[in-house]
């Protein structure tokens, strides 16, 4: 079994970069498993789950996106997200807060951030599988 | 001649500004390094987003919408002029030459029969353009602190400038800069930030044309093209943030490091008299000593 090599950058620093099994990535029509070998892709990117897994198909590092791009070719993967937080370090009741915040608001900003943030409350609720 | 305790007083209010300016350098040098380590943090996503922009943009032919921030609006007749100053002075000419560079630019645009229009960012701009061209600020940005909200400021700017590009408020935008070469010295840039200077990534977008233009896009190349443009607008912008405030704190480096020196100099010329007076006072009661015993 090969290895993808994996970079999550935001514009801030360089999240994460080592080589892995397989990564799901939260691409604009849907999930795109990419595994070492995958054609070349761009893709954009919806909020959501960022999952890495190892070689042998365990969970190495889950992530949440705010959206952004994904560079895809045969040897390499590179995630380009606006903002990046680890999955375990969000917090479910706060995110809910969140919502409730600026679900009364109506200007276009907060409608955008409200997706984002229902989008983080899905990727925190909604199970997944630790391996592969 | 002055007494010999105004000397000293004068000597000690040097050395205190002496040890002041000494430590403003070391702070300096330290967040230099710091504002070092976020640029160059952030320079694996621009470069990334820029590979990805120039491998998409010639697919772009002239379009409406988003498309406009590459195509541009088929004017040139309305500009605005972003100056990025610090927010604090101390730091030699590091303030006044953005000033400068700005007003010359202004000027020369002016002069060829342009709208120019200013958003100053940072307080040393804002003040100076306040002052010379005061209804000419549309918008100014100050206490940015780049090095701690990161690219969230650069996100506000970069809003507020494609709100007015597309109500059609301006054609080009401009930011004038302190790029950053080495520790002690910064270089005046202007940058063309909107429509977006693709000229420059010319050269890789051959290359990378000829090497692997076999991308499949998800969902398609527009789709992902009208995504990628906004960000790389306040990528960019906060590429220039992150360069001039590097850029401020190895200028006031500098200027700290020359102002302890020269606080040295002159502590060391008014010791120098200071001594000097005092022998005089010495030699002046030995005489009147001396002459008064000989009158006896």
């Amino acid at each position: 079994m090969a290895t993808i090599s994996f970079d999550l950058v935001s514009p801030e620093n360089l999240i994460f970069n080592d080589e892995v099994g397989t990564i799901i990535v939260p691409g604009k029509d849907g999930d795109l498993g990419v595994l070492p070998g995958h054609t070349q892709v761009m893709s954009s990117l919806r909020p959501g789950r960022v999952m890495v897994y190892s070689e042998d198909k365990n969970l190495v590092k889950s992530f949440f996106v705010s959206g952004g791009f994904a560079e895809i070719n045969p040897e390499k993967c590179i995630v380009l997200a606006e903002s990046v937080v680890e999955l375990n370090s969000l917090d479910k009741s706060s995110i809910e807060k969140e919502i409730e915040e600026l679900g009364s608001k109506e200007d276009k900003e907060s409608l955008e951030q409200l997706s984002i943030a229902k989008a983080k409350l899905e990727a925190v609720t909604v199970s997944f599988y630790d391996k592969i | 001649m002055p007494s010999l305790k105004d000397i000293k007083t004068q000597i000690n209010s040097v050395g205190s500004t002496r040890k002041i300016t000494s430590a403003m350098k070391m702070v300096a040098a330290s967040k230099l390094r710091r504002s070092q380590e976020k640029a160059e943090a952030a320079r694996p996503y621009s470069s990334r987003l820029e590979e990805m922009l120039s491998s998409l943009a010639s697919s772009a032919a002239s379009g409406e919408g988003i498309i406009k921030l590459l195509t541009g609006t088929g004017n040139d007749q309305n500009y605005i002029v972003v100056p990025v100053s610090a927010d604090r002075g101390l730091c030699g000419g590091f303030n006044s030459s953005i000033n400068r560079e700005t007003f010359k630019l202004v000027k020369s645009l002016e002069g060829d029969g342009k709208n120019v229009q200013l958003i100053p960012v940072g307080k040393k701009s804002r003040d100076f353009f306040n002052r010379v061209m005061k209804d000419q600020i549309i918008e100014s940005f100050v206490d940015l602190n780049v090095s701690s909200t990161g690219y969230e400021s650069a996100l506000n700017i970069s809003n507020k400038l494609q709100e007015f590009y597309f109500d059609g408020k301006f054609d080009k935008c401009i930011l004038v800069f302190n790029k950053f070469k080495s520790a002690i010295s910064q270089e005046v840039t202007q940058q063309q930030l909107i429509p977006l200077d693709v000229s420059n990534s010319k050269k890789e977008e051959e290359k990378e044309n000829s090497s692997n233009a076999i991308y499949d896009y998800e969902p398609d190349e527009e789709t992902i093209l009208k995504d990628l443009l906004p960000k790389n607008v306040s990528i960019q912008i906060f590429k220039v943030f992150l360069e001039s405030d590097a850029g401020e704190q190895g200028a006031r480096m500098a200027a700290m490091d020359n102002a302890t020196r020269n606080a040295g100099e002159m502590i060391d010329s008014l010791t120098l008299k200071y001594n000097r007076t005092r022998q005089a006072f010495i030699t002046k009661e030995l005489i009147e000593i001396i002459s008064g015993a000989e009158s006896i």
